[in-house]
């Protein structure tokens, strides 16, 4: 790490480095160069320098990014730098002005969630609405939600249908959707062999996109295909891209990342509800503070018949089904 | 009386097996915190001990709701809430600016009666009337089976008389649910937000979209 942060805010330090006057070198040099005015006498346009210097602005982006630290060895200070990067990247790139938060856990508060079964007609517009909250991949159809259509009886969703569509509800089904749980004993997080993966404060697990390497212990680790993987680099319509990130949550993976439901991260720090909950038309998922006893959550953990998915292997998720 | 054990000494071998051992835990425990710290609170333990009730105003980028709200005339958990208000989404209310005792134009009664109520509410071969919940006369309120006038914006009061348990889910939240934030002063949906009065059963559709097959 120490020799890491030597290089960090040495963007042009390439120069320093010993070059051998050689023969060959000169001549390389001269190639590369002759092959540059080539090139920029064939397209008919000298590159201006305001370009050039934009694009020294985006290497120097790009080297600070790739030498910064993880996220949770960051001060606010570093946080703030890298998020300024990103941002600045970001309007180079593609013009877009984002806001990227780093707003710590909030003091006494732990995330929980629960899904009523009874309620749920599988209309799925949480699905709808996380998509577009969450900047998921169009192309590779990612969503970090599935609603599954259950027969009367079962309770395990690998015996229902994921792939439903047609009008719904469907008489004599019940419907049951599944995402990440943030176990408070995590598997993914132990799985993790580089550390990017870890439960904050406030119950919620995260990833670092910027320090995972994408080998997916953690998808495999994980009992309930709560994580998603990044095979190509997200595809969004520009003017869908939600603006207002996080730098946990929902700002644009790059590709060869996890991913997972954050619980709307960007949005429950600042106090609102997941986009699923409030995008959902029949009230069947509650969402609050569970060191709350005034809380919804704790109302339905307190007067409801409960249960946690695959209690049994001792994960201790925060997200209970319930039933009317 | 004190007694004394007596064992038999230690071979050589003996206590180097047992040296071993001691230092192979030691090493275990030491590399492998978590397995020592298995039993630190669950989620369970951590919900038991926390009783005090969170500073809603904690949280401060919370902001007033937009939507126009009502005090709930009802208490949740102990604690005053809001809800939604409803009359001002109501199409010609008031009522009795039509309901006044004074005759409608002929051209007009086609847009101004209620032809396209068709009523979906209550059991099969018995659904419910529109005086069952409109008050006969003063047609500015809703009545209840006592008698009482309600008002459109606490229809909570009068639905609850026969749903009873969805009343009691909604006044502690298990039904329904929040408006925008989960901190903040408590604003939830009323009953009409959701549910159309006339036919409160939601029709049947098309998912909003659909989930392509796992990898």
């Amino acid at each position: 790490m120490s020799n890491r942060k030597k290089t960090d805010d040495a963007p042009g330090n390439d120069t320093t480095l010993p070059v051998q006057n050689s023969r060959r070198n000169f001549l390389k040099g001269l190639s590369i160069a002759a092959a540059a005015c080539s090139a920029s006498l064939a397209t008919g346009c000298l590159p201006t320098t305001a370009r050039a210097a934009e694009s020294g602005e985006q290497f120097a982006l790009q080297w600070q990014e790739y030498f910064k630290k993880h996220y949770r060895l960051m001060t606010q200070k570093e946080k703030d730098e890298t998020v300024a990067r990103l941002e600045r990247q970001a309007k180079l790139q593609s013009g877009l002005d984002l806001q990227i938060s780093t707003q710590a856990p909030r003091e006494n508060v732990l995330y929980g969630y629960a899904f009523n079964i009874t309620r749920c007609e599988g209309f799925m517009e949480c699905v709808a609405a996380c998509i577009k909250e969450n900047n998921l991949d169009r192309k590779a159809k990612t969503q970090y939600i599935r609603v599954f259509e259950m027969e009367p009886g079962q309770l395990d969703p690998g015996t229902g249908d994921g792939k439903y569509f047609h009008e719904v509800p469907v008489d004599n089904k019940f419907y049951m959707a599944v995402q990440c749980f943030h176990c408070e004993k995590a598997p993914c997080i132990k799985a993790c062999p580089t550390k990017a993966t870890w439960r904050e404060p406030d119950g919620i697990v995260v990833v670092d996109y910027d320090w995972c390497i994408g080998c997916r212990y953690c998808q495999a680790a994980c009992p309930y295909f709560g994580r998603r993987f990044n095979w190509a680099k997200p595809s969004i319509p520009k003017e869908e891209i939600n603006r207002k990130q996080h730098y946990l949550g929902n700002r644009i993976r790059p590709m060869g990342k996890m991913e997972k439901c954050t619980f709307c991260i960007q949005r429950t720090r600042e106090g609102k509800l997941p986009a699923c909950v409030e995008a959902c038309p029949t009230g069947s998922r509650v969402f609050g503070n569970l060191l709350d006893p005034e809380s919804e959550i704790r109302f339905v953990l307190k007067n409801k018949k409960v249960f946690r998915m695959k209690e049994d292997l001792g994960t201790d998720p925060k997200f209970w089904y319930f039933i009317d | 009386m004190k007694k004394t054990i007596c064992l038999p000494p230690l071979t050589m071998p003996e206590k180097m097996v047992r040296t071993l051992l001691f230092f192979f835990i030691i090493g275990w425990s030491l590399l492998h915190p978590h397995v020592s710290a298995a039993s630190e609170g669950s989620v369970l333990d951590r919900i038991g001990i926390a009783t005090a009730p969170y500073d809603n105003s904690a949280v401060d980028s919370v902001q007033p709701i937009t939507e126009e709200t009502v005090a709930a005339k009802e208490r949740n958990q102990g604690g005053t809430f809001k809800i939604l208000a409803r009359k001002k989404n109501i199409e010609r209310y008031p009522c009795s600016s039509c309901h006044n005792g004074k005759p409608v134009a002929a051209r007009d009664g086609e847009a101004l009666t209620h032809g396209s109520v068709s009523i979906d509410h209550g059991r099969e071969g018995s659904s419910l009337s529109c005086i069952d919940c409109h008050h006969r006369d003063d047609k500015d309120f809703l009545e209840d089976k006592k008698g009482q006038k309600i008002d459109f914006d606490h229809s909570y009061l009068l639905c609850g008389q026969c749903h009873f348990r969805q009343k009691r889910d909604w006044l502690g939240g298990a039904h329904g649910k929040r408006v925008t934030y989960w901190a903040g002063a408590r604003v939830v949906y009323n009953c009409t937000t959701c549910h159309n009065p006339h036919a409160p059963r939601f029709a049947k559709r098309f998912p909003a979209t659909y989930s392509p097959p796992s990898e």
